[in-house]
């Protein structure tokens, strides 16, 4: 009797689990949405995901390389001593490549794009839009021809092929490629629709204010077409007028398209930690021939741009082999690219300034004859660089007083141009990467060759080697493009 | 004397009986030598004919003989045969004594079966507990190291508790896990490696099967392919390791009480051999704050004296222990008592175990403390009941490793004549490191006492089974099983710590749990259909839910000098995380075995799991096996002294295996930039604290399926001379398709990886053991045994236009662990030295240094070429000494470590004619396209630096190691001595662990792996070299 309960019991049990899993695993098995990680975020989330990355993409690896072969840095150890003698390969850049600009900035400006669609936000597209004209500007000016027009699709185009240069810039209507230009202006244009929701402090650069975007907008598309000035000179004429005419430009220190970085670890500028900080801080130091250069022309900037810890500078030269000094007395970058000592690491990573654009003004009334006053823009770009680097108004007055040399155009065309593009050069202290973009358009200033150089053919690198990982993945990529071999923009 | 249906099934294999019609009758009984207990179904063979009998339940037998002459053959599993002429006598009586080469024994099987290992139509390989314990190791995993034939074992390192790698047959899935799945008295047991840091700089955590004591283990069962595995379902498809702890069942109304104890002591075992004439320096100058050897030879006039960067005068000579010296001498202690007792009806056991371990590294350790309970019972109302609970609690200390910034990043760049150990290391004021190799770095006795890694685990497991036999052919049982466990870390990085010159402490808690229902309906019938033939069949049911989180708070930028590590300390916290993770399963399955006249057995099995893990419409897989095997020495009735067993066997499989959680959908997660160049991390403190997402690298897939192992194995065993020597071989091929993989995708789509099914891998490979007895005494016996394995691992393709992809995991770039199309699993892709058509090096004309490297090159291979294990054991009367020598040969190792010091001239081989010009081998090219040798002499130095750094070749070394793995002497008092103590023995033991090593290619010790257990093998980024252990055993029992 006993038993035979027992064996119902069992029985019906037994019956029971097997109908129960057969009838209710669905439910069961239903628990596969991640709780760790949102499948959708706001657009005020990833605005300023985008533009750290451009600024990480403009101020990190890219210009530890860019401003050692630009003689501003010197190499002590690690990869900026092979940046100084002019070794780069397809190892280099690869973490730039993914992280800051395709899987970094770019791509997240493209969910910005979707994400701000998605909730009728023209406020978001039209910055994301800009912005990644930006970045894609950095992308091509360092590699040449890269993925644009098939690039970021994702799973739809997981080996997207290789637009040309020109093509990117000029876009490609045959081949369905915007140019860069098309698509800052498509940007501009979004910021003047009625937009849902509308940034405020998580715009990193404005702080919201949607009519500084469309100044720096337009003041993108001088930068852009002052790159292309040489090889294309008629587009370059031709968009600059147009901005000049409509006159909505960067024309003021606090108008510049910056990105703010914080004071406290994990919210700091770049070139402050990997100068102060991280274990790579000893990796490089101001080059000797950066503080000639500024000691020659009585520049007060210096003091404010390089440290001097022994109270004199302490620098060693492009490409040299020998004991660097110790650390403590080395001269680095100041406050003015690393943040104020009470802040440090805030300083803003500077992507488009308005000295910039008075001197790329400057340069196009010369070189393109675009109305206007060269040496006004070409003094309002050095003054606009001292106001910015803390230099009292009354000491530029004196400085411009006793340097009148310096300070004035003089000479052939092209002699002005150097003038200019010396100063835009000094001015862009911390931007390694538009000084190189200036020197390979323009040759100036004039630098001379590094110390126990060796690249490729012992020249300057012009471009940087396609990532290795990238031509492993991407049978698109031509291997063995070396970094001697010149963007279609460099022609000269 | 009751037994269970289980060993009926097992023993009762009565041949046919036909009764000759005339003759006369010969009576007996048969007994165990070891109990004197009847022994039922012993086979009784009249020899040379078919007849015969089978002994009853108690062991009696009856049967008919022709005559005089006959000889009578007295059978049974497990035991030696004998022989018996009948002669005039009418009663025989037959004393059978256990067969010492187990050939045929009872194993553990999937979901807990005993079989007879006859009837496997599958490898299976058994270690006895003592083959384990008392063995200086305080790792069941390491300490089965060379003993088991397909199992490649590696341990991470000689750090106390670090992870260790372990691969059956070799690797089958890309991407999942390839540990095998550990059961522990049926207990699903977790074996996971939590890595909380990135594996190329932090410490290395335990993988969990460590909270194992191996002197509480009975057996060790190891399933090694799909057909043995395929009831486990998909978690099995990388093989199973069923471990039985002593739960006290045959102990016969006996309480015995075992208390085991041993103190061990370990040294770091192999580090390289260093060169002491040279100094601090480059190029033959003192340079004094080089971090390398090259400075001028000691003794060179002038050259008596030399000024430290700190101003100090000291004596310019060699300091040969600087780096020995950085080590200690490590400890542990072991203790366990174990009790266990029982009668046929009810068992019990109970166990404490303590483990306490210094590490070789200061400031390193490992604890372990363990309490179980257990027992079975048969009730008197038929249920049987069984469960075990073990509460385990666990702790680590460890230091943090790593290129650069760590103590065994900079262990590496310590200058011949540098006085590491001499010196002070610690700013009394600041508390922060005085170094003066590289002010971006700290002393390295500063970062072992500054940097390092806590885990406290506490772990409970246990299973409960409750069992009915509805009839006397079938049973029902469920049975519960449940392992969970939190381990609570701290790693801290205090203030001047390299790696975050602010501080950082990660305070991290971690839980895992997971929980099994498994019903299990088995029948049994005996002749069915026709004689001889018998079924079992198996019907289960597995529910099974595992779930695991991780949170912690990250604490940087420190306010509170010195050790106050609590996150309190910190001023910013934007690190902090949360992860969760569930998973469910629910699987059928089901076995059929069939076994004709116990020399022809067949078995079906099949499983359809249901995973939460893959998307709806493909979420149910089905796979079946089959496995044959056939004893042809029973079924002809080979009367061969020398032939006295041969089994041969042959299986199919396929198994089936889900994907990882959440991993159909592309997800955005807290953005962060950079790396230790210079990093942020949202939410970005500007103004406010401004919160920033960023799209994962990763797109899912919402269209994944189940991937595939598909097994084909086929073996033989053979017992010769009484079974006195012994052959298992098995050979196996399978197939691995349908890989659930992230899948390398061009960074210009916006991601670096896409969820897919692709690819398919191979694996082929022999196992051997072989035993042997080559003399047997009275007193005296030695055995040996062999093991051997050679496995080929080959990925056939990965996916269109897709060459090689990189495994999940964390790797330098341009040192890529990575799949790649035609190579094993696992190769190192990076910078190859460029060599011409011939396959010769090139050299620079110019400079006598190679031209620059080729990228993207497979430059190193993991996967070895065999591993063969030799066991000798010699026995006489109580004193035993066995020794296990193995043999790791080929495969490579990628070793920053050894190229660090190579290259800054600190190891032997730099030392050697230092003053005399070197030539790289190699080749430069003539301008009409021939080559010439290169002629170009260049300096010591610039030979070793331009041989190749970090990122290079020259970084990579044979792996092939042969080595005195372990040697045990073990005493046990005879009986005569202790008869009048209260002891039952008392056995007296040494052991010593890693004792000799030959490693041709490689300068240290090559089994390490900073990567610690996983997919990614052959790196020592900078690791903790192995150490040599030997201990003091006691056991005692009551």
């Amino acid at each position: 009797m006993k038993f035979s309960l027992i064996k119902k019991h069992i029985v019906l049990g037994v019956t029971l689990a097997l109908s129960a899993s057969l009838v209710s695993c669905n439910d069961f098995l239903d628990i596969n949405e991640t709780p760790n990680n949102p499948l959708a975020v706001p657009p005020s989330t990833l605005l300023p995901t985008g533009l750290v990355g451009s600024a990480f993409a403009n101020a990190n690896e890219l210009n530890r390389f860019t401003s050692a072969i630009m003689s501003v840095t010197a190499g002590v150890a690690g990869s900026p001593v092979a940046y100084d003698r002019y070794n780069t390969n397809g190892a280099d850049f690869g973490n730039q490549w993914r992280f800051e600009l395709y899987g970094g900035a770019l791509v997240n400006y493209q969910q910005l794009i979707d994400a701000a669609e998605r909730v009728n936000s023209p406020a978001y597209t039209g910055i994301a839009k800009i912005m990644k004209a930006y970045t894609f500007s950095i992308a091509t000016d360092v590699w040449g021809d890269v993925p644009y027009s098939e690039a970021l699709l994702g799973e739809e185009n997981t080996q997207p092929a290789l637009d040309s240069q020109r093509d990117i810039y000029l876009g490609n209507e045959a081949e369905g490629i915007q140019s860069l230009f098309d698509l800052v202006r498509e940007g501009i244009a979004d910021l003047d629709k009625a937009s849902a929701t509308r940034p405020g402090s998580d715009d990193l650069v404005y702080g919201g204010t949607l009519a500084n975007w469309k100044k720096a907008g337009n003041t993108l598309l001088l930068k852009f077409a002052m790159q292309i000035s040489v090889v294309e000179p008629a587009v370059a004429r031709d968009v600059i007028n147009a901005v000049v005419q409509a006159n909505n430009y960067i024309v003021a220190n606090d108008e510049n398209l910056a990105v703010k970085f914080g004071s406290v670890v994990g919210s700091q500028n770049p070139i402050h930690t990997y100068t102060n900080v991280s274990s790579f801080r000893t990796d490089q130091m101001i080059s000797t021939r950066f503080v000639s250069l500024l000691q020659g022309l009585n520049d007060p900037r210096l003091d404010l741009f390089v440290t001097k810890p022994t109270g004199s500078f302490v620098t060693i030269d492009n490409g040299f082999g020998g004991t660097a000094p110790v650390y403590a007395n080395r001269s680095l970058y100041n406050t003015y690219v690393t943040g104020p000592s009470t802040a440090a690491g805030s300083a803003p990573v500077r992507l488009l300034t308005n000295w910039q654009r008075a001197f790329i003004l400057a340069e196009a009334v010369i070189r393109l004859g675009v109305a206007g006053d060269a040496q006004a823009l070409f003094t309002e770009g050095i003054r606009a660089s001292m106001t910015a680097a803390g230099v009292t108004p009354a000491a530029i007055d004196a400085y411009f007083a006793a340097n009148p040399t310096v300070v004035t155009l003089a000479g052939t065309p092209e002699q002005q141009i150097q003038q200019i593009i010396t100063q835009k050069y000094i001015s862009m202290f911390g931007n390694g990467l538009e000084q190189w973009n200036d020197w390979r358009r323009t040759g100036y200033p004039t630098l001379a060759p590094h110390q126990n150089a060796v690249g490729i053919d012992g020249t300057r690198p012009v471009r940087a080697q396609y990532i290795d990982q990238e031509v492993a993945r991407n049978p698109n990529f031509p291997n063995n493009v070396y970094s001697n071999v010149p963007v279609w923009w460099d022609v000269n | 004397m009751k037994k269970s249906i289980l060993l009926n099934f097992i023993f009762v294999f009565a041949l046919v009986v036909q009764a000759f019609a005339q003759g006369r009758t010969v009576t007996g009984n048969v007994t165990d030598q070891a109990t004197g207990q009847g022994l039922p179904g012993v086979s009784i063979q009249v020899k040379g004919t078919t007849t015969g009998t089978a002994t009853d339940i108690d062991g009696n037998f009856s049967v008919s003989v022709p005559s005089e002459n006959t000889t009578l053959v007295f059978r049974a599993i497990g035991y030696q045969a004998v022989e018996r002429a009948v002669g005039t006598s009418s009663t025989i009586n037959v004393v059978l004594a256990v067969n010492a080469q187990q050939l045929n024994e009872v194993v553990v099987t999937a979901q807990g079966i005993e079989r007879d290992v006859r009837s496997l139509g599958y490898a299976t390989q058994s270690v006895q507990g003592e083959a384990i314990s008392q063995r200086s190791e305080p790792n069941v995993l390491n300490a089965l190291q060379g003993k088991v034939a397909g199992v490649n074992i590696t341990g991470a390192s000689g750090a106390p508790g670090a992870s260790t790698n372990i691969n059956i047959r070799g690797i089958t899935s890309f991407n999942g896990s390839n540990q095998p799945l550990i059961v522990v008295d049926g207990i699903i047991f977790s074996n996971d490696v939590d890595n909380s840091q990135n594996t190329l700089f932090g410490s290395q955590p335990s993988n969990r099967l460590a909270d194992i004591n191996p002197e509480s283990i009975e057996s060790i069962n190891i399933l090694k392919g799909p057909a043995a595995s395929v009831l486990y379902g998909s978690r099995a498809s990388a093989g199973v390791i069923v471990i039985t702890t002593k739960s006290g069942r045959g102990m016969k109304g006996k309480t015995e009480v075992t208390f085991n104890s041993s103190v061990n002591f370990q040294n770091i075992a192999y580090l390289p051999k260093f060169q002491n004439e040279y100094g601090q320096g480059t190029q033959n100058n003192y340079v004094n704050n080089s971090t390398a050897s090259w400075g001028p030879r000691f003794g060179t006039p002038g050259f008596d004296n030399v000024t430290t960067v700190w101003g100090e005068s000291v004596p310019y000579r060699a300091y040969p222990d600087n780096i020995k010296d950085f080590y200690q001498t490590g400890k542990f202690l072991m203790n366990s008592l174990n009790i266990a007792g029982g009668d046929e009806n009810t068992n019990f056991s109970t166990a404490l175990s303590s483990t306490l371990q210094e590490g070789v590294v200061r400031e390193s350790g490992f604890n372990r403390h363990s309490v179980q309970v257990g027992g079975n019972s048969k009730l008197n109302n038929g249920l049987k009941v069984g469960g075990t609970i073990t509460y385990v609690k666990t702790s680590q200390e460890g230091a943090t490793m790593g290129n650069g910034g760590s103590a065994f990043g900079q262990i590496t760049r310590v200058p011949r004549s540098f006085n590491l150990m001499g010196m002070d290391h610690i700013d009394d004021i600041t508390g922060r490191s005085i170094y003066f190799l590289a002010p971006t770095q700290n002393h390295p006795l500063w970062s072992l006492e500054n940097e390092f890694f806590e885990s406290n685990v506490d772990r409970v497991f246990g299973n409960l089974s409750v069992g009915y036999d509805l009839a006397d052919w079938l049973n029902v049982t469920y049975r519960v099983t449940a392992d969970t466990y939190s381990d609570t870390r701290r790693q801290v990085l205090r203030i001047g710590a390299a790696r975050a010159p602010q501080g950082q402490i990660d305070e991290d808690l971690r839980t895992r749990s997971e929980l099994n229902g498994d019903l299990l309906i088995t029948a049994r019938k005996n002749d069915i259909f026709t004689e001889g033939l018998n079924a079992s069949l198996l019907l289960g049911q597995n529910i099974n839910q595992r779930s695991r989180k991780e949170s912690g708070v990250i604490a940087e930028s420190l306010t509170v000098p010195g050790g106050f590590d609590n996150v309190s300390s910190g001023t910013v916290f934007t690190g902090s995380y949360e992860n969760n993770f569930r998973r469910r399963l629910l699987g059928h399955y089901g076995q059929l075995s069939l076994d004709y006249k116990s020399y022809l057995f067949l078995e079906l099995s099949a499983r359809v799991d249901k995973s939460s893990t893959l998307p709806a419409g493909n979420n149910a897989y089905f796979y079946p096996s089959a496995a044959v095997s056939f004893v042809p020495t029973e079924a002809f009735n080979f009367e061969s002294d020398i032939l006295s067993y041969a089994k041969v066997r042959a299986n199919a499989a396929r198994v089936g295996r889900d994907a990882p959680e959440y991993q159909l959908q592309s997800v955005f997660s807290r953005a962060t930039y950079g790396n230790n160049l210079a990093s942020v991390s949202f939410p970005l403190a500007v103004g406010g604290n401004i919160p920033g997402f960023q799209i994962g690298s990763r797109i899912g897939s919402p269209n994944l399926k189940p991937e595939f192992v598909t097994s084909y194995e086929g073996g033989f065993n053979l017992g010769f001379f009484n079974n006195r020597i012994g052959v298992d071989f098995t050979y196996f091929h399978s197939t691995s398709t349908n890989q659930i993989f992230n899948v390398a995708i061009s960074n210009a789509s916006g991601y670096d990886t896409r969820t897919t099914n692709i690819g398919e891998m191979r694996n082929k490979g022999i196992e051997l053991q072989l035993s042997g007895t080559p003399i047997r005494t009275s007193d005296f016996e030695w055995d040996i045994m062999v093991n051997f394995t050679r496995i080929r691992n080959k990925v056939i393709s990965i996916s269109e236009g897709v060459d090689n992809s990189n495994i999940t995991g964390d790797s330098f770039i341009g040192i890529a662990p990575s799949i790649a199309v035609g190579y094993p699993y696992g190769v190192i892709i990076g910078t190859a030295n460029a060599r011409n058509d011939a396959g010769e090096l090139l050299v620079n004309g110019a400079t006598g240094a190679f031209v620059p490297g080729v990228a993207g090159e497979v430059i190193s291979n993991p996967q070895k070429d065999y591993i063969a294990g030799i066991t000798n054991t010699f026995t006489y009367k109580g004193l035993s000494l066995s020794a296990l020598f193995d043999i790791n040969k080929g495969g490579q190792i990628y070793s920053f470590s050894q190229v660090d010091m190579r290259q800054a001239g600190q190891t032997d081989v730099t030392g050697v004619d230092r003053d005399q010009p070197r030539i790289l081998p190699g080749v430069i090219a003539n301008a009409d396209g021939t080559f010439r040798p290169n002629n170009i002499q260049v300096s010591s130095q610039a030979y070793w630096t331009n041989l190749g750094g970090l990122a290079s070749e020259a970084a990579v070394f044979d792996a092939t190691a042969y080595r005195l793995r372990e040697v045990a002497l073990n005493y046990a008092l005879p009986a005569s001595l202790i008869s009048r103590t209260p002891f039952g023995g008392v056995s007296l033991g040494v052991s010593g662990r890693n004792l000799l090593l030959y490693a041709p290619g490689f300068p240290s010790d090559p089994e390490i792996n900073t990567q610690g257990a996983g997919n990614i093998q052959g790196m020592d980024m900078n690791g903790i070299p192995t150490t040599r252990n030997y201990g003091i055993n006691l056991r005692v029992t009551f």
